[in-house]
């Protein structure tokens, strides 16, 4: 359905440094995510998972090193950029005293997309979220129901790129399993998804690729695969994660 | 386009935002009821006055015609005079509680009438009228900084900044939009009111636009500090609590500080000191040879040198004549007073240049004509119609005409010169 | 008691080290300080120029040359409004009155020379003194410190660590309020100072200042209730600190200008041009002195007559021009008196319709009672007024009757024809002297404090209605912890 969603990455950082408050926290990172792929970013807390996200969104001016977001380099032209990526925070935030269907609206406006309701219900049916809920103040939502209402506007807007911040935490078990389902589906639309998480398990159960991060930079880079050794991986993340 | 209806949505949603604007709606609506109510009660009594005043003229003429002697209808006759209220005046009802806006005089010495005062209630004067102008300067900042603390910190507090970053075309533009909702719709309820205030009162459009531009200035400039403040980055109680500061600074402090100040600066015990002197004068004048006092009034109003001499005993034209004298003697302080008046009142304009409050504090009561400049403005007309009083006696006094019940219908009247006829 | 203070202690440690507190309560400290002393200053240099200026006006009335005594009467005098000495600390309405009298005979001037008058519309943005910086000032600073009281620790969550600590709801709220009221005791502190020096050394009496003080503190610390019980019942800093502004402009900025707008509109005072027009319509219909035949007058004189046992008011042993001169006089300033007493009338219901809105504002009735014990509120000014009018009355008698003893009739009716007798109707100026000066007598202590009764009674029950709904607050935090 897009264009620029060919066969090469859709985002490609190299040598990134990113420097906040005078210490470095992205140190030549790189890495590359292709359309229709799910990317994982793994690390502790202070790994520069956040800084990451920031930096692609063209919140953070970058020290030096490269990126490109679909074509667009955030760094130069944040609008362009963030035109290309649907965003989910860890908490996914709306206007509360608004419904589903008020926060779509308004959001994709802001956007620059009017959807009409069909077209908001089919993109509400993909993210799961149930009929009879959206009409209710989202006020009222869970986290879970939250993102799903994010992930519609994800898909209304049709955007290559995705960037989850740490989309599983706080879900219970169930909502978790949904979720990753989610992603699956949005992968397979093409769409190619940067997830940066601690959740090693569901990290493991959706990405096509792990990156460990560590002092800002990507240590490690493995394939998930059927037949893993989770445990052994563990072991190797918790190690990252104290180098 | 879409995109404003679904910002005014989004806005108006907000659980203060509708309370708010119909509370500043509210609030603006009554100031202006108030003042109108206020003006038609001034306007009232200005025509409730006239018969009364013509039952008071009739009654002296009553008794004055019996002898016919002019001396005493000068001296009995009260001239009213009265200042009608602006058009806008209901929107800025400024010193016109404690200014009499309306003043009888007699063709004595004017030093001793002019300063007379009104019988208000000072204790209900003290803290000043509820009018729009107060609503504009006092409030209308407030309800701003209500709806203007959270602007951006309300976004990021909610966790919500970080999406609609990534959504947005231009962040300008979006802030741009809620902040026009917001200043543009508090702009409308504080202005509507007014408008149909000034269409009532059927005030000329020039100046309504110039108090609405002088409004909305105001307006602007509580809004672009609410975006600066903002641009520091604190969260949304922060910012609410150093707006709130801002405004009393700027509201409360600073202008009770410049009072202080300028009063200071610039005293005008002149005033007392003019009054005293006067009386002094008028009534050395008793004890003067009269020759001595025509001498000095004749060096003013040659016009009346050829005249009969006064005799041995009283005369009302040596009564007037050191009448007047009284006043010529104190020009020099009358217009130092004056002069410090004035000097209290410049330097209070050239504070409103430093001052957002003052500056459209003066410019709205400019335009309503309700300020000290306006209270002057009267005197002076006061002054022109004594001038005129005296200048239609004297030839009765002077040429010892008898003064007949014609006589009295042909006295000035302050209809005359109220509008356009300075002369 | 021991954890209140511990909770009032760690909070003021608190506010030492937050900005906000430290800046708000020392630009406030700062004001007061500058307020009182500028306050003082003014009303030392106010009152001495007026002492002045009664002396020079003394000095000249005494000094006239002999003169026929209706000169005099008409020469007048001038007397000038003393400022009390707490006028140092609320000048209450006195710029907002005319400070001196033109007296003279058959007329009743206007006290001129107010300030407001002569004061640019900056003296309508309310004057900095003591008692504004208290009345409305500070309670905006104890709003600005203490809005996020509770509010703030539930937003933290640290309300629940207390409360997991056991401290009760009680407790909490107590150290908070202790904490709040320490800060208003140290916004007191410049007034009480000021008020100190004002009654060693400017002669101010002490329980008038006793009173203002205990009032004073009375509506700061209602103020502290109320903003710990505000800070109570809202979940977020904001919430609290929007509701308690809201609440300030309301009380302290708003209905101290809505009541009386409310109290003139509902009883409109008429000009004094309507006054001084309704005096000579009913003076004229009771005796018209300027009609030979007034049946008024013909009685007087028919009774002057009968008294002295003559025909003719030239036999009489008494200048009869004197005599009516004084019954003229007395016909007139009995109107006076009417109708003043029915303005000052009129006055008071305006000022207790505006001081019942006292009830829905506590600014409303503290700046009432502390105009009332300063001695600067209205009643006051209505006491100058009433004594300056019955000192003129008093003069001009004085002078009417020296018309009547002093000269003969003959003289004083050719005196415009006669030389001579122009000459012999101006007394000694010996009698001048006898005229007494005006001695201002102010409210005593006990009149002063009888004007602040009412509203230093609505104070109290603000306070009062505060505790009560402290304690509510209290027990609903302890249900909600």
């Amino acid at each position: 359905m897009n264009e620029q969603a060919g066969p090469g990455p859709v985002i490609e950082i190299r040598d990134l440094e990113v420097s906040r408050g005078g210490s470095r926290v992205l140190d030549r990172l790189s890495l590359s995510v292709a359309a229709g792929e799910t990317y994982a970013l793994l690390g502790g807390n202070g790994s520069g998972k956040s800084t990451t996200l920031a930096t692609l969104l063209g919140l953070l001016r970058p020290d030096g090193g490269h990126i490109n977001v679909a074509g667009a380099d955030p760094a130069a032209e944040p609008e362009a950029a963030r035109r290309q990526i649907a965003y989910l925070p860890e908490n996914v935030a709306l206007y509360e005293q608004l419904s589903a269907y008020e926060n779509i609206a308004y959001f994709m406006a802001l956007a620059g997309a009017e959807p009409d309701a069909m077209r908001m219900d089919e993109a509400l049916d993909a993210a799961g979220l149930q009929p009879e809920a959206r009409e209710r103040r989202v006020g009222s939502y869970s986290k879970g129901m939250r993102q799903k209402v994010a992930i519609a506007m994800a898909v209304l807007r049709d955007v290559p790129v995705l960037l989850l911040d740490e989309p599983t935490s706080g879900l219970d078990p169930r909502a978790t399993a949904d979720f990753n389902q989610l992603v699956t589906r949005l992968k397979q639309r093409g769409t190619g998804i940067l997830m940066v998480t601690h959740d090693l398990l569901g990290a493991a159960d959706c990405a096509d690729r792990i990156g460990f991060l560590a002092q800002g930079r990507i240590v490690e880079e493995i394939v998930p695969s059927a037949g893993m050794d989770v445990l052994a991986l563990h072991h190797r993340y918790t190690e990252a994660a104290a180098a | 386009m879409a995109i404003w209806l679904h910002e005014l949505k989004l806005f108006l949603r907000q659980r203060m935002a509708l309370p708010l604007l119909l509370l500043t709606l509210a609030v603006a609506s009554s100031a202006v009821v108030a003042g109108v109510a206020e003006v038609s009660r001034q306007h009232d009594v200005i025509e409730r006055i006239q018969p009364q005043q013509a039952e008071d003229e009739a009654a002296v003429a009553a008794f004055v015609t019996v002898s016919g002697d002019p001396g005493s209808a000068a001296y009995y006759t009260f001239h009213a005079t009265w200042d009608e209220p602006s058009p806008l005046a209901f929107a800025a009802l400024g010193q016109r509680d404690v200014a009499p806006y309306v003043l009888r005089v007699r063709a004595l010495s004017l030093e001793s009438q002019i300063h007379e005062g009104e019988n208000y209630n000072a204790e209900t004067a003290l803290p000043g009228r509820f009018d729009w102008a107060f609503v504009l300067i006092y409030l209308a900042p407030l309800f701003l900084i209500a709806l203007l603390h959270d602007l951006r910190s309300g976004e990021r507090e909610a966790g919500r900044m970080a999406m609609i970053q990534s959504m947005v075309r231009s962040e300008r533009s979006l802030w741009l939009r809620r902040v026009a909702w917001r200043v543009g719709l508090t702009y409308l309820a504080l202005s509507t009111p007014f408008a149909i205030g000034a269409a009532i009162m059927a005030a000329p459009a020039s100046e309504v636009l110039a108090m609405l531009g002088l409004a909305a200035l105001y307006v602007l400039f509580w809004a672009v500090l609410a975006l600066l403040v903002a641009r520091l980055k604190f969260g949304s109680v922060t910012n609410a609590a150093s707006l709130a500061a801002t405004w009393l600074v700027l509201t409360l402090v600073l202008p009770g500080l410049a009072l202080l100040a300028i009063n200071a600066a610039i005293p005008v015990r002149q005033g007392v000191e003019l009054t005293l002197a006067q009386r002094e004068l008028v009534h050395a004048g008793w004890d003067r040879p009269k020759e001595e006092t025509m001498q000095d009034f004749f060096q003013v109003h040659p016009e009346w040198r050829d005249t009969p001499p006064v005799g041995l005993g009283f005369h009302y034209k040596w009564y007037y004549a050191f009448q007047h004298m009284g006043d010529v003697g104190v020009a020099e302080q009358t217009t130092a007073y004056r002069a410090g008046l004035e000097a209290r009142d410049g330097w209070t304009r050239r504070i409103g240049y430093l001052l957002p409050a003052v500056g459209v504090q003066v410019g709205l009561h400019r335009l309503a004509e309700t300020d000290l400049a306006a209270q002057m403005a009267y005197q002076d007309r006061i002054r022109a119609f004594h001038d005129r009083l005296r200048t239609f006696y004297y030839p009765y006094v002077f040429n010892d005409v008898t003064f007949t019940m014609d006589d009295f219908a042909r006295a000035p009247r302050w209809g005359q010169t109220t509008t356009g006829d300075p002369s | 008691m021991s954890i209140v203070r511990r909770i009032a202690a760690n909070d003021i440690v608190q506010m030492r080290r937050s900005r906000v507190a430290l800046v708000s309560l020392l630009i406030l400290l700062a004001l007061s300080i500058v307020a009182a002393l500028t306050s003082i200053a003014h009303r030392d240099a106010s009152d001495e120029l007026r002492a002045r200026f009664q002396a020079q006006a003394d000095v000249e009335f005494e000094g006239q040359p002999a003169r026929h005594p209706h000169r005099m009467v008409h020469y007048g005098h001038f007397v000038f409004r003393p400022l009390p000495p707490l006028a140092a600390f609320d000048p209450g309405v006195d710029s907002f009155t005319g400070n001196t009298i033109f007296l003279e005979g058959h007329r009743q001037n206007s006290a001129n020379f107010g300030d407001v008058r002569q004061s640019s519309l900056l003296a309508r943005f309310g004057q900095l003194t003591p008692a504004f910086v208290l009345q409305v000032l500070a309670p905006l600073v104890l709003v600005f410190i203490g809005f996020g009281a509770i509010a703030r620790e539930r937003e933290q969550g640290t309300l629940r660590v207390l409360a997991a600590h056991g401290v009760s709801a009680r407790a909490m709220l107590g150290g908070k309020a202790a904490a709040l009221g320490v800060v208003a005791a140290i916004m007191l502190a410049p007034a009480a100072l000021a008020m100190a020096w004002l009654v060693a050394a400017g002669g101010a009496p002490i329980l008038p200042a006793l009173a203002l003080l205990a009032a004073y503190a009375a509506y700061l610390a209602l103020w502290v209730l109320a903003v710990v019980t505000v800070s109570s019942l809202f979940s977020n800093a904001r919430s609290s600190l929007v509701a308690l502004l809201g609440l300030w402009t309301l009380t302290t900025i708003l209905l101290p200008r809505i009541a009386p707008d409310i109290a003139l509109a509902a009883n409109p005072l008429p000009t004094r041009l309507e006054t001084d027009i309704a005096i000579q319509r009913d003076v004229r219909a009771t005796g018209d002195s300027h009609n030979p035949d007034d049946p008024y007058y013909a009685d007087f004189r028919a009774g002057v007559l009968e008294q002295y046992g003559v025909d003719d008011v030239a036999d009489l042993p008494v200048n009869y021009s004197g005599l009516q001169a004084m019954v003229s006089e007395e016909l007139t300033s009995s109107m006076f008196d009417r109708y003043a007493e029915r303005q000052f009338a009129q006055q008071r219901q305006q000022g207790n319709t505006a001081l019942a809105f006292g009830l829905l504002s506590p600014a409303i009735a503290m700046r009432d009672l502390s105009m009332a014990a300063a001695g600067t509120d209205l009643e006051g000014h209505r006491r100058f007024l009433t004594q300056a009018e019955a000192y003129r009355f008093g003069i001009v008698q004085q002078l009417n009757q020296l018309q009547a003893e002093a000269l003969t009739y003959a003289d004083d009716r050719s005196r415009n024809t006669d030389p001579e007798a122009a000459q012999r109707v101006r007394i000694d100026p010996s009698h001048w002297h006898d005229v007494p000066e005006f001695s201002y007598r102010s409210a005593t202590t006990a009149e002063k404090l009888t004007a602040a009764a009412p509203g230093l009674l609505l104070v109290l029950a603000w306070l009062l209605a505060m505790v009560a709904a402290f304690r509510i607050a209290a027990r609903r935090l302890g249900r909600a912890l």
